[in-house]
């Protein structure tokens, strides 16, 4: 599902100079699979899911998700591909203020023709466990329930690999295992899941960990 | 990104900074509805200066004799020199005039439209081929009636306006309207004047009366037909061969500077005051309109200036939620098209607002003209002349200064990086 040849990416750091923050990374992740990825503070794991995530596109090596190579590929297709074949998920929900629920999740609709996308977000919702807040705005949701409403909305487009970035980070122990059950479920139904975090809870949840240090993975 | 959606979101971060998206709305509203108020009010002007007060026809060039007489034909205005003028290239059509040259006052002693007046003044005469004002002449035919005859008379919109806005309010005399005056029937005393001694010719008495007025009727005095001016030099032994100038009527306006180029080359003048002052008033009125215009201009740029300091502390606030957009398939050009959306609303709110603002302000101006301010020569009805295009522009000025304002912004908008934005904390 997922796959990573050599991929290198490094930030220009105006004192330090280039800082290599990834450094030949390569990574192969079956369907279905549930990967907790670790690694310190700075260690370059959001860098890693933002290149998986079609988010950074200044990498060099080979990288493949859902069936796509995303090495070179332009702004228009980049954003559909955000847009169709991935989901993601922040540790700040990131949900948008004055929209509801359902129009939060619907917001990749926005950029895609499609029928009927309040009942899509809908579903959405439901699958999350969300389908009696429907019409909730994000100040009217707890910390648990908005990050539900942003993985419903990783999961609009119903995509094969959701990918999630510290995603119980603003979460407190309960409600961060209720997500971490939610995330159990839908890789069960056969989402391929890859998170990003350094909370034993998550890794523990994961079916495979594997952790960043120097710019590789181990 | 569908154009519903962006419709939305765009209405979205409207509402979500009211008083915002109010201030910056205003600002063109402001630029917008002072450029369309004085643009409206130098059209307006123009046209006064152009129909009222010079009425000039473009398409008239007005011959007359040189002042030294040249050679043998040179600079004299005889039937020989009207005929060459009337072959010139691009001459329709030559109207002949010709002055009489009889002193003559007229002593009015009677009913003057319900009022009694006693009244005398010195009478200046002018012929004029009848075709020259035909168009003018509503009562009877504009032709001599003969020795002794009552002599048709086409009097000057011009001076009706001038007497009834300063003369007559003086001396507590009737207004006069064109159609009124038809009909009018005067005393004229010919070889007789207040001021000059006379010729000396014969005292004879006859009588004028209005058949018309018209734009081209002498300001200063009264025009009748071409043949009865003649006949009264000749019974006076003045001259009756030579014409005091002739109008001539050019198939169009472009045509005229040739046709002026070749009277000249006859050794005959053109009278061009008229055209002159009409194009001098025109220049002042048209560099006066372009300063308060050029003044509004840098009010709508300094709307847009506003424009582009609100937007780009709205981008800068919003980080975020553009980068989610992103995150969810918003392409670059998608966050670009959002921000500008934004602008355009609010550029076309200003530029709707400014024009009716505008619009209402000249209407509320020449209620209180017509209302407030006494009557002066050639008052119009509006000050203001508001052409099919002019509310456009400003509706089109409005979505422009919005637009350039939004430019920059929207392009910072297009290249935030999502990664940076969105990882780590912080709602
Ligand atoms: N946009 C950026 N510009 C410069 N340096 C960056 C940028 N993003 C991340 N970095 C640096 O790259 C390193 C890895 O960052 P990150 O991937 O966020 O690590 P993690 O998510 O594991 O904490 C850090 O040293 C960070 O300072
Ligand atoms: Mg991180």
């Amino acid at each position: 599902m997922i796959r990573v040849e050599g991929l290198s990416r490094s930030y220009d750091d105006g004192a330090r100079g280039k800082v290599r923050v990834l450094d030949g990374v390569t990574l192969e992740v079956p369907a279905g699979q549930f990967l907790a990825v670790t690694g310190r503070s700075g260690s370059g794991k959001s860098t890693l899911l933002h290149v998986l995530g079609g988010l950074d596109s200044e990498f060099s090596g080979k990288v493949e998700v859902a069936g796509t190579a995303l090495q070179g590929l332009s702004d228009a297709a980049l954003s559909r591909f955000r847009n169709e074949a991935v989901g993601i998920v922040f540790q700040s929900f990131h949900l948008v203020p004055g929209l509801s629920s359902v129009e939060n999740v619907a917001l990749p609709s926005a950029f895609a023709a499609l029928e009927a996308p309040s009942s899509r977000a809908k579903e959405a919702l439901e699958r999350v466990g969300l389908g009696d807040k429907l019409t909730r705005a994000p100040e009217q949701l707890s910390g648990g329930e908005r990050q539900r409403v942003a993985i419903a909305r990783a999961l609009f487009h119903q995509p094969k690999v959701l990918l999630c970035d510290e995603p119980t980070g603003n979460l407190d122990a309960q409600t961060a295992d209720e997500v971490i059950a939610l995330f159990k479920r839908l890789n069960g139904e056969g989402l391929t899941i890859v998170a990003v975090t350094h909370e034993d809870r998550l890794r523990n949840a994961a079916s495979r960990v594997v952790s960043l240090a120097d710019g590789r993975l181990s | 990104m569908k154009s519903a959606a962006l419709r939305k979101l765009v209405r979205l971060h409207l509402s979500r900074d009211r008083r915002g998206a109010f201030s910056s709305s205003f600002g063109i509203a402001i630029g917008i509805a002072s450029l369309v108020f004085f643009v409206a009010l130098g059209l307006g002007v123009a046209r006064v200066v152009r129909e009222k007060i010079f009425p000039v026809d473009a398409s008239l060039v007005e011959v007359i004799p040189s002042q030294l007489a040249l050679g043998l034909f040179g600079g004299q205005l005889d039937q020989q020199a009207v005929d060459r003028l009337s072959a010139l290239p691009g001459v329709k059509k030559a109207y002949r005039k010709m002055s009489v040259k009889v002193p003559a006052v007229s002593y009015y002693d009677g009913d003057f439209f319900g009022r009694r007046v006693r009244m005398g003044v010195e009478i200046v005469a002018v012929g004029v081929d009848p075709e020259f004002v035909k168009a003018d002449v509503k009562l009877g035919e504009f032709v001599d009636a003969g020795e002794g005859q009552p002599i048709p008379v086409v009097g000057a919109s011009r001076l009706i306006e001038i007497y009834n806005k300063t003369f007559a309010p003086a001396r507590s005399l009737p207004q006069l309207s064109a159609t009124m005056l038809v009909g009018f029937s005067f005393p004229i005393d010919w070889n007789r004047s207040f001021i000059a001694a006379t010729a000396g010719g014969p005292f004879t008495s006859t009588r004028g009366q209005v058949v018309g007025v018209s734009d081209r009727g002498m300001l200063a005095g009264i025009t009748i037909p071409l043949e009865t001016a003649k006949r009264l030099n000749k019974s006076n032994n003045a001259d009756a061969e030579h014409f005091s100038g002739v109008a001539l009527q050019a198939d169009s306006p472009s045509d005229v500077p040739g046709i002026v180029v070749a009277v000249k080359e006859m050794g005959l003048r053109v009278d061009d005051q008229e055209r002159r002052m009409a194009e001098n008033a025109g220049a002042a009125v048209a560099i006066t309109t372009s300063a308060m215009a050029l003044l509004s201009a840098l009010i709508c740029l300094l709307a847009a200036f506003n424009i582009a300091h609100a937007l780009s502390a709205a981008v800068r606030t919003r980080e975020k939620e553009l980068g989610i957009m992103r995150a969810v398939g918003a392409k670059r050009g998608d966050i670009f098209a959002l921000v500008l959306g934004e602008a355009l609303v609010l550029g076309l709110a200003g530029g709707v607002a400014g024009t009716a603002l505008a619009l209402a302000a000249a209407a509320g101006i020449d209620m209180l003209a017509a209302r407030m301010v006494p009557d002066f020569p050639f008052k119009p009805e509006t000050f203001f002349l508001v052409p099919m295009w002019l509310p456009a522009l400003g509706v089109g000025l409005g979505l422009l200064a919005a637009i350039g304002g939004a430019w920059l912004p929207a392009r910072r908008a297009s290249r935030i990086d999502p990664a940076r934005v969105l990882a780590g904390q912080g709602t």
